[in-house]
């Protein structure tokens, strides 16, 4: 009887402690433990770093390849040694990254730093004030210094920065330019502007049907994953917007994003596909199934599917060519990103000190380039603190080649209040008339939800 | 004397083992308390409040029946609701129906051979879902599944049916691989079920002249109605909350939205918008209500039968 109490006993502590583990006391500084997740500190120079001064944690995004861990950490071990301030670095997917943030913002638990683009960090949470004002990082060299339009974009309605910008790029389109030129497509393209007119677009989808006999390129609607690529593809074939500039409402049911949409729906070429998304559509294309692909930037043409295959190649090893979206003059107005870090506000004050600083020496600083390089995209800025980066890419030809495209970056609608939802009525929308809803009456009804939701 | 000690010991004895019991049944009480009937109150609260993750406190404020008000006239929710009840009244009766089947016509094979299909069945089962589903993700393919390759093959169809981007098509595609994943329980509960019948009862009616359909629904049927209640219940269950599925395999596309799966995405996607949370819960309280009372008319049936 004796042994049956003691065993009892026994087991309600050990499930009892279980259940407060579970439930757990929480420490600050412990983001969730994950597979990927690294520690700046666990270096081998370590007994050459300067005395601990603290420590920092990081979720970033994969912007880049600052979603990959080795390139990561070589760059954080390089800040630990400088500053004494240890990174644990945890990578988030865009498949469910929001609902970690979101479930650690709820739990008291979020990050010190983020990284991501202003969409998340201006317009969601620093919106709903879990980020700190960086505002007091910038003087009047850094403005004049960063991209207007990225500094513009990481700046709140309210005048707080919720984001230090790093990086930008513009989204772009990809063609299959051997298919192109075996469809006898290719005298559409001009390669030397990598532009199309809305014209050359509709001739070359068809030429390339005629051809192949089976869609050639998709508007993928599954979710909201690449959805930059069809809101850009729409907006440019006769000049529609997707937000008035102002960003306080959405305009996509314009006469012009119709006449779009009604566009690409009568072309037998391009497939309404709800069983795909960007990344999905990128698959099918660099396996060589589709002849262009929406969801594009210089990532996927420096390393296309990430397949490590080589640069603006096939799986077939037929060559890729990224083209600006068409548009009615053969200027498109094409979907910037920009990437950078925010703070999260924790309430430790040395914490939030200790996040200035490693944002101070990746986005300012003669670091910034190594910063810049791992994301693979191009700096937000012209100098950082005397270092000149308007050449940092002189070294690789497909970089400088892509600058061709960066005078044509667009408005940063992303910043128009109620994204999120915006997001889910525009790839409904997209599904409702592939499955052959009246254009119209569907683009006028998931618009007018988007802007309730704004207005909510 | 020993009549008058007996009582008292016993007592003692008795009170004993009931602290003993109590504190082995204390673990799994915490955990359910804890995991089950906390969470459950805490949804059914916040389903009356606006609860969002952005404002301090967990409950909000209190809205009253605003969010189930709000809920019949949300489109998309009743098409969730629409697209469960589907999945549930399709799922439910053919996967008792072909568990049945398939019971009656493996339980008499001999010991390897049963344990082989009861293998191939349960596999599923065991199998992660995830594995699973991408696995007949691959299949669907719209460009380079299997399923569009052989139909072409044949000549059946000339251009490739895209089988998960379709409205016509996804839903089914769904239920077909909830159906795969569902019989390999119910197929042995039914195996071990069949295998219990009183072998007595079945001589008593064969002899009485029963056919062996009449043997099968008047002898063998009625002593499974426990295992087959068992079923019943758990894949009603199972089929109102399809959630990895479409999560892996549709995002809730192509007309594939469950009210699980809208949950999700109302809770942790939609977070700008006001009271989320409330709204989420609101929507898992009337799953709840399906649930409880589709599982109380079954029982209700198993009973009268």
């Amino acid at each position: 009887m004796k042994m049956k109490k003691l065993l009892a006993i026994v087991l309600a502590m050990a499930m009892v402690m279980a259940l407060a583990a579970c439930g757990g006391g929480k420490d600050d500084s412990q983001p969730p433990a994950d597979d990927q997740t690294q520690s700046g500190s666990q270096t081998p120079e370590a007994p050459e770093e300067p005395a601990s001064a603290g420590e920092l944690t990081l979720w970033t995004y994969p912007i880049g390849n600052w979603g990959k861990e080795e390139e990561v950490k070589a760059i954080t071990d390089a800040f630990t040694a400088d500053t004494g301030i240890s990174v644990k670095v945890e990578y988030l997917a865009y498949a469910d990254g929001d609902d970690k943030v979101n479930s650690a913002i709820t739990a008291k638990n979020a990050p010190d730093l983020i990284m991501e683009g202003p969409e998340r960090l201006v317009t969601n949470w620093g919106d709903k004030g879990y980020l700190v004002d960086l505002s007091d990082m910038f003087d009047d060299t850094d403005k004049s210094e960063i991209n207007e339009a990225a500094m513009a974009a990481c700046t709140h309605s309210n005048g707080s920065v919720y984001e230090y910008p790093l990086v930008i790029t513009a989204h772009c389109m990809a063609i299959n330019l051997d298919a192109f030129k075996e469809a006898g497509a290719d005298v559409y393209l001009n390669l030397d502007t990598h532009t199309w007119t809305t014209t050359d677009f509709i001739n070359a989808v068809e030429a390339l049907y005629d051809h192949y006999q089976a869609p050639v390129g998709a508007v993928y609607c599954k979710g909201q994953g690449g959805d930059q690529g069809t809101r850009a593809l729409v907006n440019n074939l006769y000049g529609g917007t997707f937000a008035t500039a102002s960003h306080d409402q959405y305009t996509w049911d314009d006469d012009e994003n119709i006449k779009a949409l009604e566009q690409l729906k009568s072309m037998p070429g391009i497939a309404f596909d709800a069983s795909l998304e960007g990344g999905d559509e990128i698959k099918v294309f660099y396996q060589g199934i589709l002849k262009m692909a929406f969801c594009w930037n210089i990532a996927q043409q420096l390393n296309p599917n990430q397949a490590d295959t080589g640069a603006g190649l096939t799986a077939n090893g037929e060559e890729i060519v990224f083209m600006g979206f068409p548009a009615q003059g053969g200027s498109p107005a094409l979907q910037g990103g920009i990437w950078g870090f925010g703070i999260f506000d924790n309430g430790d004050q040395a914490r939030i000190e200790n996040a200035k600083t490693f944002i101070k020496w990746m986005c300012d600083s003669e670091h910034t380039v190594d910063a810049v390089k791992t994301a693979n995209y191009f700096a937000a800025r012209s100098a950082a603190e005397g270092t000149d980066l308007s050449g940092i890419w002189a070294d690789n030809d497909i970089m400088n080649e892509y600058q061709i495209l960066m005078p044509y970056l667009g408005d940063y609608y992303q910043v128009t209040k109620g994204w999120a939802g915006a997001r889910t009525e525009w790839w409904t929308m997209l599904q409702k008339v592939g499955e052959g809803a009246d254009i119209a009456e569907t683009v006028a009804a998931y618009a007018a939800n988007a802007n309730a939701a704004d207005a909510g | 004397m020993a009549k008058q000690s007996h009582p008292t010991m016993s007592r003692a004895l008795q009170r004993r083992e009931n602290i003993s019991g109590y504190l082995f049944l204390l673990p799994s009480l915490v955990f359910f308390i804890g995991f089950v009937v906390i969470p459950m109150l805490i949804c059914i609260i916040t389903s009356l409040t606006d609860a969002n993750m952005h404002d301090q406190g967990m409950f909000g404020s209190f809205v009253g029946l605003s969010n189930f008000t709000k809920l019949m006239s949300d489109g998309t929710f009743l098409e969730a609701l629409k697209n469960t009840f589907i999945i549930v009244i399709v799922s439910v009766p053919t996967v008792c129906a072909f568990s049945l089947w398939v019971s009656s016509a493996i339980y008499k094979l001999s010991g390897p051979v049963l344990s082989a299909f009861r293998c191939i069945f349960y596999l599923p089962v065991v199998t992660g879902s995830v594995a699973v589903t991408v696995v007949w993700k691959w299949m669907y393919d719209n460009y380079t599944g299997i399923f569009n390759h052989v139909l072409k093959g044949v000549g059946l169809i000339d251009q490739n049916i895209n089988w998960l981007g379709d409205s016509k098509y996804a839903l089914w595609c769904i239920i077909l691989i909830l159906f795969t994943t569902s019989v390999g329980q119910p197929i042995v509960l039914y195996v071990s079920a069949l295998g219990n019948v009183d072998q007595t009862l079945i001589e008593a009616a064969e002899v009485d002249g029963a056919n062996s359909f009449q043997v099968f629904w008047q002898v063998k049927w009625a002593q499974m109605m426990p295992t087959t209640l068992y079923i019943l219940v758990i894949t009603t269950i199972n089929s109102f909350q399809c959630f990895a599925l479409i999560q892996l395999l549709t995002k809730g596309g192509a007309g594939t939205n469950t009210v699980m799966y809208h949950i999700y995405w109302t809770a942790f996607k939609l977070t700008e918008q006001a009271g989320h949370f409330g709204y989420a819960n609101a929507m898992g309280v009337v799953l709840a209500i399906f649930i409880g009372l589709l599982s109380a008319l079954q029982f209700k049936l198993a009973k009268e039968k």
